[in-house]
């Protein structure tokens, strides 16, 4: 035990201690009474101090015990504490990780955040009186729990009520906030119209960092105000096995859209290899399963193994990551699908992963000419369907014919010749025309160059022998710096891709055809009458219309918000969480809605159904987060804070056992006066 | 406590107890010849009615003693003997202390009581009653009264006793003996708690073969004493005082003295033939005269 007032013992002893032993040696007043003889009582005290064996201990044993009340009134004053942790300032902050991997269930059966829980209700309960503490939560998000409070009570029930997540973890914003609650900020003047300089205060703070450690920007945060030495992290949890899906694919088959592709990426990240069967389901209806042995993983040079040895690491050939396919899926409708891992592992949360794909359809392609036979014909080859519309007719066209809502109902618009500002959302190709885009523009007319260079691992070069390729001329073409040049001529890009707004522009600097002063047709390159500008022109359909038509709708991240287009009145639309809630969200008068309560894995479904936002799937695939083996360290900034574990060495006020024991022994002082014991 | 006043005379005993007395006479393990002829017969031989033995006549006795029927059996002339009556002598010593005026209901009221009750027995039956009160030695004496019409007597000696002084047995005791050396009953009444002991004084007593019954009187406040804390103790008879801080032990030891105490006293008696009697002024005195001395012999 120690004490951290300890000059109280040493007066409140001092001021009371010597009045209460001079008592006992003043001359006792006594009552006077008279007895029929003393000779009897005379003879009674002669006894006892004849045979009593502890007189000397009996004749002070009131005093004995008042001493004693005295002293433990004077230790209760000296603050005794049992359990000296190291100390801590008056201002505490707990920063409780709440993020997916703490999901893991430990050994004792408790969760990881049920343990941080734990610990950050101990810490409050080795507060000071005179101590204040906040607690914020953090997952890809931070979250203040409880500012700044000294009532432990509302502490530990706000800390209670942190819920678990299947986000990842996010520090920065966290430490962020956690500075910015520590400041006291001043700002304005007397002086008007000025403003003075924040004068900040930020009283010096222990901070308390309640993770497993798998935290992904730990190492990007900055740290404004607080001490690194005065940052503790507690390393929470122990387990090591995982295994989690960190990416998942489905696509339909460009030729046979009937036919489903799926491929789930799946990562052990425990110590031991794992043999699992992965499902593939459809809709809830169980198409196909796998068996899949994935190899142990590699030991992380800051993984904590608590009592581990590396070379009992089961040595196995297999890899730590599979790649699962399930090829052929004859599926020809819309809907869920779910790959799932059967396996008995720490997390949850990554054994699941959904992507939700969209009825099959040919690919629609818009193309807008005034003539063009070999275009016409190549579009005519490919398993599409077009349709085709001068540029006048496209200008001139109601919004209905060309799109739906602000995107366009056609998967390419092919324009040959023809420059437009008529853009809604979609995928466009121009042969000698430009999107009408900042930054993009034609100049002169560029002849007898060559194609200089090429990207030949771009897609839509894919099996084009570009060396064949030979254009008479093309405009100078100017793109943005973000553009992508595909093929570049002497002086100039000749094929170029951009995206702007979720629209995406392959550019092409020169038209298949050009007339000459008559008005003539001329064809301006022989590649229109080669095999290679067939597959050329598939492969821009294909990279083009991808991602509507072939491509899964991209999954969500937990905590990031789906964006739903609202159509004319529309007042509500519920929401059905997978976790069985209905969120109902006003949408009158809104044209998109954001919808951020997405840290649940899953899927969500929307009601009323909107066209092409049906569904919406969350999948965690985090690498950090899957791999739940706790770091013993934790990367803040610049430094390094190791982690610790085990339970929390809290300072545990011994006064109010003192104050019992005092208690106690003023109890027994009563009860032996009262018992009349000779003093 | 004051001295009971003639108006109060009564209490010392009320008619009808004294009615119930008239039937009770004093008796004797050991006959006694007095000066008198009572109502008591003695183991000397005279003209009671009492038969006691034969003689063989010799001239000059008296013929209408001659037993006829021995004469017409065996032709021989015998006298008959006869006890003679006499009268007893009753001493009543009663402790006049201090210490006896003491308790709820008082000590002294009550061998009071009991003294006019065993005096009034002695008076109806005509034994020769005296009484005396004793401190440190006899300090008062109502000696050889007889007769139920002296019984106004007793009571005014009893009521005009004034309680001083400290308990001297010994003195007493010798003092007695000497100057009361015919034997007879002595009755003792005093709480016997005495500082210089009750042994010697009463071995004075025995010494003059006394009858002696010895009735040691406590109250309820002296056996069960209400005391606690700090105090200072002040005898009643000398004013010595003791500074005793009262708490369960002392308590406890203080009346394992006691009882030690009664339980010697009984004992000292018991082995000497003192008939011991204890009696706490809780017990109703009438219970003791019509009870207790009945049982121990010293009633009738």
């Amino acid at each position: 035990m120690s004490f951290l007032s300890p000059s109280s013992i040493a007066i409140a002893a001092g001021i009371t201690v010597p009045p209460l032993i001079a008592l006992y040696f003043l001359k006792l007043k006594r009552n006077v009474r008279l007895v029929p003889s003393t000779l009897l009582w005379k003879k009674s005290v002669e006894d006892l101090h004849v045979n009593s064996p502890f007189q000397r201990l009996r004749s002070s044993l009131l005093l004995l015990l008042q001493l004693m009340i005295l002293l433990l009134g004077a230790l209760a004053l000296g603050k005794p504490m049992f359990e000296v942790a190291q100390t801590h300032e008056s201002t505490i902050i707990l920063l409780v990780d709440r993020s997916a991997s703490m999901a893991v269930m430990e050994a004792d059966g408790r969760t990881r955040l049920e343990i941080a829980k734990d610990q950050a209700k101990q810490i409050i309960d080795g507060m000071d009186e005179d101590s204040r503490a906040m607690v914020i939560a953090f997952c890809d998000r931070a979250s203040v729990v409880s500012s700044f409070d000294t009532d432990r009570d509302a502490l530990k029930r706000k800390i209670e009520s942190i819920e678990q997540t299947e986000s990842a973890s996010s520090l920065g914003e966290a430490m962020s906030l956690a500075e910015a609650y520590t400041q006291n900020i001043i700002i304005g003047s007397e002086e008007a119209g000025a403003d003075r300089p924040p004068d900040s205060i930020a009283p010096p703070a222990s901070v308390f960092v309640l993770t497993d450690g798998r935290v992904e920007d730990a190492s990007t945060v900055t740290l404004q105000k607080f001490d690194l030495e005065k940052i503790n992290v507690r390393r929470i949890g122990a387990r090591q096995d995982n295994v989690g899906i960190v990416a998942m694919d489905a696509r339909r088959n460009y030729e046979t859209p009937e036919m489903l592709e799926v491929s789930a990426t799946v990562e052990n990240f425990g110590p031991q290899a794992v043999t699992l069967d992965a499902v593939l389901y459809v809709n809830g209806d169980t198409l196909d399963v796998q068996t899949v042995r994935i190899g142990a993983a590699a030991p992380a040079p800051e993984a904590a193994e608590p009592g581990g040895d590396r070379e009992a690491r089961e040595m196995d050939d297999a890899e730590p990551v599979h790649v699962v396919a399930f090829d052929n899926i004859e599926f020809g409708g819309g809907g869920v699908v779910e790959v799932v891992l059967h396996v008995d592992d720490a997390l949850s949360a990554d054994n699941r992963a959904w992507s939700i794909v969209q009825a099959p359809r040919h690919v629609r392609v818009l193309l807008v000419t005034n003539g063009n036979w070999f275009l016409s014909q190549v579009l005519g080859t490919l398993p599409l369907e077009f349709v085709t519309m001068t540029p006048d007719e496209y200008e001139s066209s109601a919004e209905s014919e060309i799109q739906e809502g602000d995107r366009s109902i056609f998967d390419v618009v092919m324009l040959d010749d023809h420059s437009t500002s008529r853009l809604p959302l979609g995928n466009y190709f121009f042969w000698g025309g430009v999107p009408q885009l900042e930054g993009v523009a034609t100049g002169d007319l560029i002849e007898n160059e060559v194609i200089f260079n090429w990207d030949e691992t771009h897609p839509v070069l894919r099996y084009v022998a570009v060396e064949t390729l030979f254009v008479y001329q093309w405009h100078r073409l100017s793109l943005p710096q973000d553009a992508v040049s595909i093929i570049d001529g002497q002086t100039s890009p000749v094929l170029g891709y951009l995206s702007r707004d979720g629209s995406h522009y392959m550019v092409s600097a020169f038209s298949v055809i050009t007339h000459d002063d008559a008005g003539n047709p001329l064809l301006n390159t022989d590649w229109v009458t080669s095999l290679d500008f067939v597959v050329f022109m598939q492969n821009a359909v294909q990279f083009l219309s991808g991602s509507t038509s072939t491509e899964a709708k991209r999954s969500i991240v937990p905590g990031d918000p789906m964006t739903v287009p609202i159509p004319p009145n529309l007042d509500e639309v519920k929401i059905h969480r997978p976790d069985g809630v209905i969120d109902r969200v006003p949408a009158a008068g809104y044209d998109t809605i954001h919808y951020a309560r997405t840290r649940r894995v899953g899927t969500y479904r929307l009601d009323p159904a909107l066209p092409g936002h049906e569904l919406f799937a969350v999948n965690l695939f985090n690498q950090v987060e899957s791999a739940v083996a706790p770091s013993a360290t934790l990367a803040l900034g610049a430094g390094v804070v190791n982690a610790q574990a085990g339970s929390i060495q809290v300072n545990k006020a011994g006064w109010p056992f003192v104050l019992l024991a005092l208690l106690a022994v003023l109890l027994l002082e009563w009860v032996v006066y009262n018992l009349r014991v000779f003093v | 406590m004051a001295v009971l006043t003639k108006s109060k005379a009564k209490e010392l005993l009320d008619p009808d107890f004294m009615n119930r007395l008239d039937q009770l006479s004093l008796i004797s393990r050991k006959i006694f010849a007095g000066k008198m002829r009572g109502e008591r017969l003695t183991k000397r031989r005279g003209d009671s009615v009492e038969f006691a033995d034969y003689r063989n006549y010799v001239a000059g006795d008296d013929l209408r003693h001659l037993d006829w029927n021995i004469y017409a059996r065996l032709d021989r002339l015998f006298i008959k003997l006869f006890l003679q009556e006499e009268d007893l002598h009753v001493s009543v010593l009663l402790d006049v202390s201090k210490s006896m005026q003491w308790g709820e209901p008082d000590k002294s009221l009550y061998a009071r009581r009991v003294a006019a009750a065993v005096a009034y027995i002695g008076l109806v039956n005509f034994d020769r009653v005296s009484l005396y009160g004793y401190a440190n030695g006899l300090q008062y004496e109502l000696a050889g009264v007889r007769g139920r019409r002296l019984m106004a007597k007793v009571i005014d000696f009893l009521t005009k006793i004034e309680y001083d002084g400290s308990g001297n047995l010994t003195a007493t005791g010798k003092q007695f003996a000497i100057r009361h050396p015919q034997p007879g009953i002595a009755l003792l009444l005093s709480d016997f708690i005495d500082k210089e002991g009750y042994e010697e004084g009463l071995r004075y007593l025995l010494a003059r073969k006394y009858d002696i019954y010895a009735l040691q009187i406590l109250s309820p406040e002296e056996m069960e004493p209400e005391l606690a804390g700090d105090l200072r103790l002040t005898d009643a008879e000398d004013a010595d005082f003791a500074e005793v801080t009262v708490g369960r032990a002392l308590m406890n030891r203080y009346k394992r003295n006691l009882e030690a105490y009664c339980g010697g006293l009984r004992e000292f008696c018991t082995r000497r033939g003192i008939n011991y009697m204890f009696t706490s002024t809780d017990v109703p005195f009438d219970q003791v005269v019509l009870s207790y001395f009945r049982r121990r012999g010293l009633l009738k």
